[in-house]
Protein backbone atom coordinates (compact mmCIF):
# COMPACT_ATOMS: atom_id res chain seq x y z
CA UNK A 1 0.00 0.00 0.00
CA UNK A 2 1.24 3.47 -0.89
CA UNK A 3 0.89 4.92 2.57
CA UNK A 4 3.48 7.69 2.31
CA UNK A 5 1.63 9.30 -0.56
CA UNK A 6 -1.72 9.21 1.23
CA UNK A 7 -0.36 10.63 4.46
CA UNK A 8 1.24 13.52 2.56
CA UNK A 9 -1.92 14.09 0.58
CA UNK A 10 -3.96 14.51 3.77
CA UNK A 11 -1.43 17.08 4.97
CA UNK A 12 -1.49 18.90 1.63
CA UNK A 13 -5.27 19.24 1.52
CA UNK A 14 -5.21 20.46 5.13
CA UNK A 15 -2.64 23.10 4.21
CA UNK A 16 -4.81 24.23 1.29
CA UNK A 17 -7.68 24.59 3.73
CA UNK A 18 -5.53 26.59 6.12
CA UNK A 19 -4.50 28.86 3.25
CA UNK A 20 -8.16 29.62 2.68
CA UNK A 21 -8.61 30.48 6.35
CA UNK A 22 -5.58 32.80 6.19
CA UNK A 23 -6.86 34.40 2.97
CA UNK A 24 -10.20 35.00 4.66
CA UNK A 25 -8.55 36.55 7.72
CA UNK A 26 -6.44 38.88 5.59
CA UNK A 27 -9.42 39.78 3.39
CA UNK A 28 -11.31 40.73 6.56
CA UNK A 29 -8.49 42.73 8.11
CA UNK A 30 -10.60 45.90 7.69
CA UNK A 31 -13.95 44.42 8.73
CA UNK A 32 -15.44 46.03 11.83
CA UNK A 33 -15.79 43.56 14.69
CA UNK A 34 -14.30 40.61 12.75
CA UNK A 35 -12.77 37.82 14.84
CA UNK A 36 -9.68 36.04 13.54
CA UNK A 37 -10.15 32.39 12.71
CA UNK A 38 -7.54 29.71 13.22
CA UNK A 39 -7.18 26.09 12.22
CA UNK A 40 -5.70 23.32 14.35
CA UNK A 41 -4.28 20.14 12.86
CA UNK A 42 -4.86 16.86 14.60
CA UNK A 43 -3.66 13.30 14.02
CA UNK A 44 -6.06 10.91 12.46
CA UNK A 45 -5.14 7.25 12.73
CA UNK A 46 -6.55 4.89 10.20
CA UNK A 47 -6.38 1.32 11.31
CA UNK A 48 -6.19 -1.35 8.68
CA UNK A 49 -6.71 -4.93 9.86
CA UNK A 50 -3.64 -7.15 9.59
CA UNK A 51 -1.46 -4.23 8.56
CA UNK A 52 0.26 -1.33 10.17
CA UNK A 53 -2.07 1.51 10.98
CA UNK A 54 -1.71 4.73 9.01
CA UNK A 55 -1.36 8.08 10.68
CA UNK A 56 -2.78 10.98 8.70
CA UNK A 57 -3.12 14.65 9.36
CA UNK A 58 -6.49 16.28 9.69
CA UNK A 59 -7.38 19.96 9.93
CA UNK A 60 -10.70 19.66 11.64
CA UNK A 61 -10.77 21.97 14.60
CA UNK A 62 -11.16 25.66 14.25
CA UNK A 63 -10.96 28.33 16.87
CA UNK A 64 -11.99 31.94 17.04
CA UNK A 65 -9.65 34.47 18.56
CA UNK A 66 -11.53 36.52 21.14
CA UNK A 67 -8.75 39.02 21.57
CA UNK A 68 -9.84 42.65 21.78
CA UNK A 69 -9.60 44.41 18.41
CA UNK A 70 -8.18 47.86 18.04
CA UNK A 71 -10.59 50.66 18.95
CA UNK A 72 -10.95 53.51 16.49
CA UNK A 73 -12.45 56.81 17.52
CA UNK A 74 -15.10 57.74 14.96
CA UNK A 75 -17.07 60.25 17.02
CA UNK A 76 -20.36 58.90 15.61
CA UNK A 77 -23.13 58.92 18.23
CA UNK A 78 -24.41 55.53 17.01
CA UNK A 79 -21.00 53.86 16.74
CA UNK A 80 -20.37 51.50 19.61
CA UNK A 81 -17.53 49.21 20.63
CA UNK A 82 -17.52 46.57 23.34
CA UNK A 83 -14.62 46.34 25.71
CA UNK A 84 -14.58 42.88 27.24
CA UNK A 85 -16.09 39.57 26.19
CA UNK A 86 -19.64 40.79 25.50
CA UNK A 87 -21.56 40.95 22.22
CA UNK A 88 -24.48 43.02 21.00
CA UNK A 89 -27.58 41.03 20.19
CA UNK A 90 -29.44 41.57 16.93
CA UNK A 91 -32.71 40.16 15.69
CA UNK A 92 -32.54 38.50 12.26
CA UNK A 93 -35.28 36.60 10.42
CA UNK A 94 -33.36 33.43 11.38
CA UNK A 95 -33.33 34.25 15.09
CA UNK A 96 -31.17 36.07 17.58
CA UNK A 97 -27.52 36.60 16.64
CA UNK A 98 -24.51 38.06 18.44
CA UNK A 99 -22.15 40.61 16.91
CA UNK A 100 -19.21 42.77 17.91
CA UNK A 101 -19.74 45.15 15.00
CA UNK A 102 -21.40 48.19 16.57
CA UNK A 103 -21.88 50.50 13.56
CA UNK A 104 -25.59 51.08 14.13
CA UNK A 105 -28.02 53.76 13.04
CA UNK A 106 -31.71 54.42 13.62
CA UNK A 107 -33.96 53.45 10.71
CA UNK A 108 -36.92 55.43 9.38
CA UNK A 109 -39.16 53.97 12.11
CA UNK A 110 -36.72 55.01 14.85
CA UNK A 111 -35.48 51.50 15.69
CA UNK A 112 -31.74 51.10 16.13
CA UNK A 113 -30.51 48.78 13.35
CA UNK A 114 -27.24 47.30 12.09
CA UNK A 115 -25.73 48.07 8.70
CA UNK A 116 -27.72 45.16 7.26
CA UNK A 117 -30.96 46.55 8.70
CA UNK A 118 -31.43 44.05 11.56
CA UNK A 119 -32.80 45.46 14.81
CA UNK A 120 -30.51 45.76 17.81
CA UNK A 121 -31.90 44.29 21.03
CA UNK A 122 -31.71 45.74 24.52
CA UNK A 123 -30.98 44.05 27.84
CA UNK A 124 -34.52 42.61 27.89
CA UNK A 125 -34.13 41.30 24.31
CA UNK A 126 -36.61 43.87 22.91
CA UNK A 127 -35.76 46.25 20.02
CA UNK A 128 -34.06 49.51 20.97
CA UNK A 129 -36.12 52.55 20.03
CA UNK A 130 -34.59 55.99 19.60
CA UNK A 131 -37.16 58.81 19.21
CA UNK A 132 -36.36 61.00 16.15
CA UNK A 133 -36.58 64.22 18.17
CA UNK A 134 -34.46 62.90 21.05
CA UNK A 135 -31.59 65.31 20.50
CA UNK A 136 -28.08 64.29 21.47
CA UNK A 137 -27.79 60.61 22.39
CA UNK A 138 -25.48 59.63 25.22
CA UNK A 139 -24.59 56.03 25.96
CA UNK A 140 -23.06 55.02 29.27
CA UNK A 141 -20.53 52.26 29.89
CA UNK A 142 -23.30 49.84 30.88
CA UNK A 143 -25.12 50.48 27.58
CA UNK A 144 -27.80 52.77 29.01
CA UNK A 145 -29.04 55.18 26.34
CA UNK A 146 -30.16 58.62 27.39
CA UNK A 147 -31.07 61.90 25.71
CA UNK A 148 -31.29 65.18 27.62
CA UNK A 149 -31.10 63.31 30.92
CA UNK A 150 -34.01 61.01 30.00
CA UNK A 151 -33.32 57.27 29.98
CA UNK A 152 -34.44 55.70 26.69
CA UNK A 153 -33.28 52.12 27.12
CA UNK A 154 -30.23 49.97 27.56
CA UNK A 155 -28.17 48.17 24.93
CA UNK A 156 -27.96 44.51 25.81
CA UNK A 157 -24.57 42.85 26.22
CA UNK A 158 -24.51 39.09 26.02
CA UNK A 159 -22.03 36.28 25.78
CA UNK A 160 -22.29 32.56 25.14
CA UNK A 161 -22.07 30.34 28.21
CA UNK A 162 -19.32 28.39 26.46
CA UNK A 163 -17.27 30.19 23.82
CA UNK A 164 -16.93 27.15 21.53
CA UNK A 165 -20.69 27.20 20.86
CA UNK A 166 -20.25 30.25 18.61
CA UNK A 167 -20.91 29.51 14.93
CA UNK A 168 -19.89 32.05 12.33
CA UNK A 169 -22.41 33.57 9.99
CA UNK A 170 -22.04 36.22 7.33
CA UNK A 171 -22.35 39.87 8.26
CA UNK A 172 -19.93 39.53 11.21
CA UNK A 173 -22.59 37.70 13.21
CA UNK A 174 -22.44 34.61 15.36
CA UNK A 175 -25.11 32.03 16.06
CA UNK A 176 -24.95 30.40 19.46
CA UNK A 177 -25.51 26.65 19.67
CA UNK A 178 -26.22 26.74 23.36
CA UNK A 179 -27.02 29.00 26.25
CA UNK A 180 -26.56 32.77 26.16
CA UNK A 181 -26.01 34.75 29.33
CA UNK A 182 -25.67 38.42 30.11
CA UNK A 183 -22.15 39.76 30.06
CA UNK A 184 -21.74 41.83 33.19
CA UNK A 185 -18.07 42.75 33.00
CA UNK A 186 -18.14 44.30 29.51
CA UNK A 187 -18.25 47.99 28.77
CA UNK A 188 -19.85 49.90 25.90
CA UNK A 189 -17.87 52.75 24.38
CA UNK A 190 -19.78 55.33 22.40
CA UNK A 191 -18.12 56.96 19.39
CA UNK A 192 -15.73 54.06 18.91
CA UNK A 193 -15.68 51.08 16.57
CA UNK A 194 -13.75 47.91 17.21
CA UNK A 195 -11.57 47.03 14.25
CA UNK A 196 -10.82 43.53 13.06
CA UNK A 197 -8.62 41.62 15.52
CA UNK A 198 -6.64 39.98 12.71
CA UNK A 199 -2.96 40.11 13.54
CA UNK A 200 -1.48 40.99 10.15
CA UNK A 201 2.10 40.05 11.00
CA UNK A 202 1.29 36.59 12.36
CA UNK A 203 -1.08 35.91 9.45
CA UNK A 204 1.52 36.79 6.82
CA UNK A 205 4.14 34.74 8.67
CA UNK A 206 1.76 31.79 8.87
CA UNK A 207 0.96 32.23 5.17
CA UNK A 208 4.66 31.89 4.26
CA UNK A 209 4.97 28.86 6.55
CA UNK A 210 1.96 27.19 4.94
CA UNK A 211 3.26 27.92 1.46
CA UNK A 212 6.69 26.47 2.22
CA UNK A 213 5.23 23.44 3.99
CA UNK A 214 3.04 22.84 0.95
CA UNK A 215 6.01 23.06 -1.41
CA UNK A 216 7.94 20.69 0.85
CA UNK A 217 5.07 18.22 0.67
CA UNK A 218 5.01 18.48 -3.10
CA UNK A 219 8.75 17.86 -3.41
CA UNK A 220 8.38 14.90 -1.08
CA UNK A 221 5.65 13.50 -3.32
CA UNK A 222 7.96 14.05 -6.29
CA UNK A 223 10.90 12.20 -4.74
CA UNK A 224 8.52 9.44 -3.65
CA UNK A 225 7.35 9.23 -7.25
CA UNK A 226 10.97 8.87 -8.43
CA UNK A 227 11.73 6.27 -5.80
CA UNK A 228 8.86 4.07 -6.96
CA UNK A 229 9.81 4.64 -10.60
CA UNK A 230 13.39 3.54 -9.93
CA UNK A 231 12.21 0.56 -7.91
CA UNK A 232 10.05 -0.64 -10.83
CA UNK A 233 12.86 -0.02 -13.31
CA UNK A 234 15.32 -2.04 -11.22
CA UNK A 235 12.82 -4.84 -10.78
CA UNK A 236 12.35 -5.10 -14.56
CA UNK A 237 16.14 -5.20 -15.14
CA UNK A 238 16.73 -8.09 -12.77
CA UNK B 1 -8.42 27.65 -5.73
CA UNK B 2 -10.86 29.37 -3.38
CA UNK B 3 -8.08 31.16 -1.50
CA UNK B 4 -7.41 33.13 -4.70
CA UNK B 5 -11.01 34.32 -4.88
CA UNK B 6 -11.08 35.12 -1.15
CA UNK B 7 -7.98 37.30 -1.53
CA UNK B 8 -9.60 38.95 -4.55
CA UNK B 9 -12.64 39.96 -2.45
CA UNK B 10 -10.17 41.43 0.05
CA UNK B 11 -8.44 43.41 -2.67
CA UNK B 12 -11.67 44.85 -4.03
CA UNK B 13 -12.76 45.76 -0.48
CA UNK B 14 -9.51 47.66 0.10
CA UNK B 15 -9.94 49.32 -3.27
CA UNK B 16 -13.40 50.55 -2.27
CA UNK B 17 -11.81 51.91 0.92
CA UNK B 18 -9.22 53.83 -1.10
CA UNK B 19 -11.95 55.18 -3.37
CA UNK B 20 -13.94 56.40 -0.37
CA UNK B 21 -10.84 58.00 1.15
CA UNK B 22 -9.90 59.72 -2.11
CA UNK B 23 -13.40 61.15 -2.39
CA UNK B 24 -13.17 62.43 1.20
CA UNK B 25 -9.81 64.05 0.53
CA UNK B 26 -11.05 65.56 -2.73
CA UNK B 27 -13.89 67.15 -0.75
CA UNK B 28 -11.68 68.56 1.99
CA UNK B 29 -12.80 72.09 1.16
CA UNK B 30 -16.38 71.40 0.14
CA UNK B 31 -18.86 73.38 2.21
CA UNK B 32 -20.65 71.22 4.81
CA UNK B 33 -19.26 67.96 3.40
CA UNK B 34 -19.35 65.00 5.76
CA UNK B 35 -16.71 62.27 5.47
CA UNK B 36 -17.82 58.84 4.26
CA UNK B 37 -16.50 55.60 5.65
CA UNK B 38 -16.55 52.21 3.97
CA UNK B 39 -17.80 49.44 6.27
CA UNK B 40 -17.20 45.75 5.61
CA UNK B 41 -18.76 42.49 6.71
CA UNK B 42 -17.61 38.92 6.23
CA UNK B 43 -19.18 36.73 3.56
CA UNK B 44 -20.96 33.44 3.91
CA UNK B 45 -19.23 30.57 5.74
CA UNK B 46 -18.82 27.14 4.26
CA UNK B 47 -19.53 24.37 6.76
CA UNK B 48 -16.91 21.67 6.28
CA UNK B 49 -17.89 19.74 9.35
CA UNK B 50 -20.81 20.89 11.39
CA UNK B 51 -20.45 21.69 15.05
CA UNK B 52 -22.48 19.22 17.05
CA UNK B 53 -22.26 16.37 14.55
CA UNK B 54 -21.68 12.97 16.07
CA UNK B 55 -18.04 11.95 15.87
CA UNK B 56 -18.12 8.43 17.25
CA UNK B 57 -20.57 5.63 17.99
CA UNK B 58 -20.48 6.41 21.70
CA UNK B 59 -22.13 9.73 21.01
CA UNK B 60 -19.07 11.99 21.16
CA UNK B 61 -20.02 15.25 19.57
CA UNK B 62 -17.73 17.60 17.63
CA UNK B 63 -17.52 20.71 19.79
CA UNK B 64 -16.68 23.27 17.13
CA UNK B 65 -16.66 21.92 13.60
CA UNK B 66 -14.88 23.61 10.72
CA UNK B 67 -16.18 26.67 9.00
CA UNK B 68 -14.23 28.38 6.29
CA UNK B 69 -15.18 31.90 5.34
CA UNK B 70 -15.46 32.98 1.73
CA UNK B 71 -14.11 36.50 1.99
CA UNK B 72 -15.39 39.99 2.60
CA UNK B 73 -18.08 42.25 1.16
CA UNK B 74 -18.75 45.96 1.47
CA UNK B 75 -21.67 46.37 3.90
CA UNK B 76 -22.14 50.12 3.71
CA UNK B 77 -20.49 53.37 2.85
CA UNK B 78 -21.90 55.37 5.70
CA UNK B 79 -21.82 59.09 6.20
CA UNK B 80 -20.08 60.18 9.34
CA UNK B 81 -22.38 62.94 10.50
CA UNK B 82 -20.37 65.58 12.26
CA UNK B 83 -20.59 69.31 12.65
CA UNK B 84 -17.92 71.00 10.55
CA UNK B 85 -16.07 74.03 11.84
CA UNK B 86 -17.80 77.36 11.23
CA UNK B 87 -15.82 79.69 9.02
CA UNK B 88 -16.47 83.38 9.06
CA UNK B 89 -17.16 84.85 5.62
CA UNK B 90 -19.02 88.08 6.59
CA UNK B 91 -21.27 87.49 3.63
CA UNK B 92 -24.92 88.53 4.16
CA UNK B 93 -26.35 85.44 2.54
CA UNK B 94 -23.97 82.86 3.97
CA UNK B 95 -25.75 80.88 6.66
CA UNK B 96 -24.26 77.97 8.57
CA UNK B 97 -26.47 75.49 10.40
CA UNK B 98 -25.20 75.03 13.93
CA UNK B 99 -26.67 71.66 14.94
CA UNK B 100 -29.06 69.22 13.29
CA UNK B 101 -31.13 70.00 10.21
CA UNK B 102 -31.10 70.60 6.48
CA UNK B 103 -32.24 73.45 4.25
CA UNK B 104 -34.93 72.39 1.81
CA UNK B 105 -34.48 73.35 -1.85
CA UNK B 106 -36.70 72.78 -4.86
CA UNK B 107 -35.09 71.11 -7.86
CA UNK B 108 -36.15 72.14 -11.39
CA UNK B 109 -38.16 68.87 -11.53
CA UNK B 110 -40.28 70.11 -8.63
CA UNK B 111 -38.80 67.47 -6.31
CA UNK B 112 -37.42 68.52 -2.93
CA UNK B 113 -33.76 68.12 -2.05
CA UNK B 114 -31.95 68.90 1.18
CA UNK B 115 -28.60 70.53 1.85
CA UNK B 116 -26.44 71.88 4.65
CA UNK B 117 -24.53 74.11 2.27
CA UNK B 118 -25.73 77.58 3.27
CA UNK B 119 -23.79 79.59 0.68
CA UNK B 120 -26.96 81.25 -0.58
CA UNK B 121 -27.20 83.71 -3.45
CA UNK B 122 -29.92 85.85 -4.92
CA UNK B 123 -31.20 85.82 -8.47
CA UNK B 124 -31.86 88.88 -10.64
CA UNK B 125 -35.46 88.76 -9.35
CA UNK B 126 -34.24 88.77 -5.75
CA UNK B 127 -35.14 85.13 -5.01
CA UNK B 128 -32.89 83.35 -2.48
CA UNK B 129 -31.24 80.37 -4.20
CA UNK B 130 -28.33 77.95 -3.59
CA UNK B 131 -25.02 78.24 -5.45
CA UNK B 132 -26.50 76.02 -8.18
CA UNK B 133 -29.53 78.29 -8.56
CA UNK B 134 -32.13 76.06 -6.88
CA UNK B 135 -34.75 78.02 -4.94
CA UNK B 136 -34.74 77.60 -1.17
CA UNK B 137 -38.10 76.46 0.20
CA UNK B 138 -40.10 78.35 1.52
CA UNK B 139 -39.32 80.92 -1.17
CA UNK B 140 -38.07 84.28 0.03
CA UNK B 141 -37.65 87.27 -2.26
CA UNK B 142 -35.41 90.20 -1.36
CA UNK B 143 -36.60 93.51 -2.83
CA UNK B 144 -34.12 95.39 -5.05
CA UNK B 145 -33.97 98.42 -2.79
CA UNK B 146 -32.94 96.52 0.35
CA UNK B 147 -29.61 97.85 1.55
CA UNK B 148 -28.77 95.02 3.89
CA UNK B 149 -30.14 91.71 5.06
CA UNK B 150 -30.09 90.17 8.46
CA UNK B 151 -30.85 86.55 9.26
CA UNK B 152 -31.31 85.62 12.90
CA UNK B 153 -30.79 82.31 14.69
CA UNK B 154 -34.39 81.20 14.01
CA UNK B 155 -33.95 81.88 10.29
CA UNK B 156 -36.06 85.01 10.09
CA UNK B 157 -34.86 87.14 7.17
CA UNK B 158 -35.09 90.91 7.70
CA UNK B 159 -34.50 93.47 4.99
CA UNK B 160 -33.26 96.97 5.80
CA UNK B 161 -34.19 99.87 3.55
CA UNK B 162 -32.59 103.29 3.35
CA UNK B 163 -35.69 105.23 4.36
CA UNK B 164 -36.61 103.19 7.42
CA UNK B 165 -34.46 102.22 10.35
CA UNK B 166 -36.71 99.32 11.35
CA UNK B 167 -36.09 96.03 9.58
CA UNK B 168 -38.86 94.43 7.57
CA UNK B 169 -39.58 90.68 7.89
CA UNK B 170 -39.25 89.12 4.42
CA UNK B 171 -39.71 85.47 5.33
CA UNK B 172 -38.32 82.68 7.45
CA UNK B 173 -35.93 79.88 6.54
CA UNK B 174 -37.03 76.52 7.91
CA UNK B 175 -35.07 73.38 8.70
CA UNK B 176 -35.90 69.81 7.77
CA UNK B 177 -34.89 66.85 9.92
CA UNK B 178 -34.91 63.10 9.36
CA UNK B 179 -35.16 60.10 11.66
CA UNK B 180 -32.12 58.57 9.97
CA UNK B 181 -30.09 61.25 8.19
CA UNK B 182 -27.49 58.59 7.27
CA UNK B 183 -30.14 57.07 5.00
CA UNK B 184 -30.35 60.15 2.76
CA UNK B 185 -29.25 59.65 -0.82
CA UNK B 186 -26.48 61.98 -1.94
CA UNK B 187 -27.14 63.28 -5.45
CA UNK B 188 -24.09 65.50 -5.77
CA UNK B 189 -23.78 69.30 -5.56
CA UNK B 190 -24.06 68.97 -1.73
CA UNK B 191 -27.67 67.86 -2.17
CA UNK B 192 -29.54 64.92 -0.65
CA UNK B 193 -32.93 63.41 -1.36
CA UNK B 194 -35.09 61.45 1.03
CA UNK B 195 -35.33 57.66 0.79
CA UNK B 196 -37.22 54.79 2.44
CA UNK B 197 -34.33 54.49 4.87
CA UNK B 198 -34.20 58.14 5.91
CA UNK B 199 -37.90 58.56 6.57
CA UNK B 200 -39.84 61.61 5.48
CA UNK B 201 -38.66 65.12 6.22
CA UNK B 202 -40.08 66.84 9.30
CA UNK B 203 -39.99 70.56 8.57
CA UNK B 204 -39.82 72.86 11.57
CA UNK B 205 -38.43 76.12 12.85
CA UNK B 206 -34.74 76.36 13.65
CA UNK B 207 -34.00 76.00 17.36
CA UNK B 208 -37.08 73.85 18.04
CA UNK B 209 -37.50 70.05 18.28
CA UNK B 210 -33.77 69.53 18.81
CA UNK B 211 -32.91 71.33 15.54
CA UNK B 212 -29.91 73.57 15.09
CA UNK B 213 -29.84 77.30 14.65
CA UNK B 214 -28.71 79.59 11.82
CA UNK B 215 -25.60 81.70 11.91
CA UNK B 216 -25.39 84.49 9.39
CA UNK B 217 -22.01 85.35 7.91
CA UNK B 218 -20.58 81.87 8.47
CA UNK B 219 -20.22 78.74 6.37
CA UNK B 220 -19.85 75.20 7.68
CA UNK B 221 -16.50 73.75 6.62
CA UNK B 222 -16.01 70.16 5.50
CA UNK B 223 -15.71 67.77 8.46
CA UNK B 224 -13.02 65.67 6.76
CA UNK B 225 -10.13 64.95 9.13
CA UNK B 226 -7.09 64.84 6.85
CA UNK B 227 -4.86 63.07 9.38
CA UNK B 228 -7.36 60.26 9.86
CA UNK B 229 -7.90 59.90 6.10
CA UNK B 230 -4.18 59.63 5.40
CA UNK B 231 -3.73 57.07 8.21
CA UNK B 232 -6.61 55.07 6.75
CA UNK B 233 -5.06 55.37 3.30
CA UNK B 234 -1.84 53.79 4.55
CA UNK B 235 -3.81 51.00 6.20
CA UNK B 236 -5.83 50.39 3.06
CA UNK B 237 -2.73 50.31 0.89
CA UNK B 238 -0.97 47.81 3.15
CA UNK B 239 -4.15 45.74 3.34
CA UNK B 240 -4.26 45.66 -0.43
CA UNK B 241 -0.63 44.56 -0.64
CA UNK B 242 -1.21 41.84 1.93
CA UNK B 243 -4.10 40.42 -0.07
CA UNK B 244 -1.94 40.55 -3.20
CA UNK B 245 0.72 38.62 -1.27
CA UNK B 246 -1.83 35.88 -0.53
CA UNK B 247 -2.59 35.63 -4.23
CA UNK B 248 1.08 35.21 -5.13
CA UNK B 249 1.54 32.64 -2.32
CA UNK B 250 -1.42 30.60 -3.56
CA UNK B 251 -0.10 30.95 -7.10
CA UNK B 252 3.24 29.46 -6.02
CA UNK B 253 1.44 26.62 -4.24
CA UNK B 254 -0.47 25.94 -7.44
CA UNK B 255 2.69 25.92 -9.47
CA UNK B 256 4.24 23.49 -6.98
CA UNK B 257 1.22 21.27 -7.54
CA UNK B 258 1.51 21.30 -11.30
CA UNK B 259 5.20 20.45 -11.15
CA UNK B 260 4.52 17.09 -9.54
CA UNK B 261 4.40 14.36 -12.12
Amino acid sequence: METAGYATLSRQSGLMREMRVIANNIANSATTGYRQEGLIFSEFVQSSPGQQSLSMSRANIFNTSMEQGQLTNTGGSFDFAVEGDGFFMVETPQGERLTRSGAFSPNAAGDLVTMDGYRVLDAGRAPVFVPPDAGKIEVGADGSISANGRLLGQLGLFKPMESHTLVREDGVMFRVNGEIEESLDSKVLQGFLEGSNVNAISEVTRMIEVQRAYEMGQSFLQSEDERIRNAIKNLIKT
Amino acid sequence: MRALKIAATGMSAQQLRVETISNNLANMNTTAYNARRAEFADLHYQQISRAGSVNASDGTVLPTGVQVGLGVRPAAVSVHLAQGALQQTNNDLDVAIDGKGYLEVTLPSGQSAYTRDGALKRTAEGLIVTSDGFAVSPEITIPDDATSISINAEGEVYGYFSETTEGQLLGQLSLASFTNPKGLEAIGSNLFTETEASGTAAVSTAGEDGLGTFRQGYLEASSVDAVREVTELIEAQRGYEMNAKVISAVDQMMSATTQVR
